[in-house]
């Protein structure tokens, strides 16, 4: 083989390998960069302010800076709520190491569910840190929250609550909704909140009132 | 000497395949895919579903992506780590007179090893820059290490050693020089990356566009520097081809791979400057930087009196 073949034959190697190499590093990063890629921001939640359990108050400032998971639900409640309290309960357990990470559940039957009585859910529900809020507020602001910040129907409180749980992001937006009863996907729901996860806060840009 | 020649050669090229991974990991930001070292996740084979976890890990850092890319650059580690064992041994038990070969490689065993355990602090230290540079020089003196021994074992082998070959004249003032700048670049180029790296961390809101535009100096001298380097190696690979007396076939090849990677190297900073640096051309820009200095050094070895090495097989 002459010696200009032999040059010409590494050249055209070279080029192919670079080539290879190049598409295989596009489709690499693309696959990084997806793995990454955010919810759609749905909406902000709007400002309230609610009671916590322990008495202290809980409202729209608390879900910043932290993944939130939202429900509405009421103790005295005997249909969908076992199932939804079971699956929170669940979650709750499950992202036991993870400090970034709230479940929020607001009472739509704040009347019988006063402060004690929602310590004592709690603790019904294996609940022995303050990871999980449990809120009590007035029922116009509770019925106001749910059907105009979250979208959620409240008709004929408290029977007529949503079973579905909501995913509100560090930045208090909310970014994906979960049926909150047997058909939960927890798949989803776990890649969501790791995404959510990887995204960097936004600079603080809120508006002075 | 046949079989260590073989396998110098195909270390080296691992290793350079190595770098490229390496490069992948940070351009993909799968730097901290695995959050813990030597296990991914306490495991050594990474979790495939988020099931697998161990207790008492936060799941939210799990991205099952980025740690399989990260996985699979110390996959490649630890090959390369293996080949280079092997030349080692292979040096230690059949090539001991050869101090030549016997050094360099169990050097760069050592530094492989090193390397290894400096990965690990590049993810305990969560990505600091200069770690991560430091990490990209060690593997840039490896293959230099494997390079120089791949050549000295083909000089060793060469049957047509009694040829008489010559370099154009004052090429190793410039070789040396190109050497020296392009080292030079490379280093103020993992300072410019570290720079924006600081600035994007600091600055969330900015875009890359931004970055660049308020790194300041450090760009500019990276820029410079990168195209008088760059000239000067297009200049060298044109010399050598001209005016060098019976070159061998790998001569000629670096000559016009040096030609070709510095003009292409141009062209991929122009379009990192235009188009916000692509991840793809940040990768192919550190890597074509890693293959220039292979190149320079083999010709600095084609210009070095071998004679020697006739006189000691």
């Amino acid at each position: 083989m002459s010696r200009e073949v032999q040059i010409a034959k590494t050249v055209l190697w070279s080029m192919l390998t670079v080539a290879l190499l190049g598409v295989t590093a596009l489709f690499v990063i693309d696959r990084a960069d997806r793995s990454r890629q955010t919810l759609p921001v749905i909406d902000p939640v709007p400002a309230f302010q609610f009671t916590e359990r322990n008495g202290e108050p809980f409202g729209l400032d608390d879900f910043a800076g932290k993944i939130s998971l939202v429900d509405f639900i009421f103790t005295n409640c005997q249909g969908p709520c076992p199932v939804m309290g079971a699956n929170m309960a669940m979650l709750y357990r499950f992202y036991e190491h993870s400090p970034s990470v709230q479940f929020v559940s607001i009472s739509v039957d704040p009347a019988r569910d006063s402060l004690n009585v929602l310590q004592a859910y709690a603790r019904s529900l294996g609940v022995d840190d303050n990871r999980w809020k449990f809120l009590n507020g007035p029922l116009p602001a509770v019925k106001k929250l749910s059907e105009d910040g979250f979208h959620l129907a409240a008709d004929q409180l408290p029977m007529g609550h949503s079973t579905r749980f909501v995913l509100v992001d560090q930045n208090t937006q909310i970014r994906a909704y979960y049926d909150g009863n047997d058909l939960i996907d927890f798949d989803k729901l776990h890649e969501d909140i790791r995404n959510l996860a990887g995204e960097k806060p936004a600079p603080v840009t809120r508006n002075d009132y | 000497m046949r079989g260590f020649r073989k396998l110098a050669l195909i270390t080296t090229g691992v290793t350079y395949f190595l770098i490229f991974i390496g490069g992948l990991v940070r351009v993909a930001g799968a730097g901290m895919g695995c959050p813990d070292w030597p296990k991914c996740f306490g495991r050594w084979i990474p979790p495939t579903s988020i099931d697998q976890l161990p207790h008492g890990l936060d799941p939210t850092t799990f991205n099952f992506t980025l740690a399989w890319i990260e996985y699979f650059n110390r996959l490649a580690g630890v090959l390369t780590g293996l080949l280079i064992l092997s030349m080692a041994i292979y040096s230690i038990v059949k090539l001991r007179e050869h101090k030549k070969l016997l050094w360099p490689t169990n050097a760069a065993l050592v530094l492989v090893a090193f390397q290894g355990w400096q990965g690990g602090q590049v993810v305990a230290l969560n990505l600091k820059p200069i770690v991560v540079s430091m990490h990209l020089v060690l593997a840039l003196i490896i293959v230099s290490l494997l390079i120089y021994v791949s050549y000295y074992a083909t000089q060793l082998l060469d049957e047509n050693v009694g040829v008489k070959r010559a370099m154009p004249a004052k090429a190793k003032m410039w070789i040396v020089l190109t050497y020296g700048l392009g080292i030079l670049t490379i280093l103020l180029g993992t300072q410019l990356r570290s720079a924006l790296e600081v600035i994007r961390d600091n600055f969330t809101a900015m875009s890359e566009s931004n970055w660049l535009a308020s790194v300041g100096m450090i760009k500019h001298i990276h820029m410079t520097l990168g195209l008088i380097t760059a000239g000067l190696g297009a200049h060298l690979g044109a010399k050598v081809m001209k005016r060098a007396v019976n070159p061998t076939s790998l001569v000629l090849k670096s000559a016009i791979g040096l030609m070709g990677l510095m003009t292409l190297q141009i062209v991929i900073g122009v379009v990192m400057l235009v188009w916000n640096m692509p991840a793809l051309m940040q990768l192919f820009h550190l890597w074509i930087a890693s293959i220039f200095v292979g190149l320079v050094l083999i010709l600095y070895l084609a210009d070095t009196n071998w004679g020697e090495v006739s006189n000691e097989s």
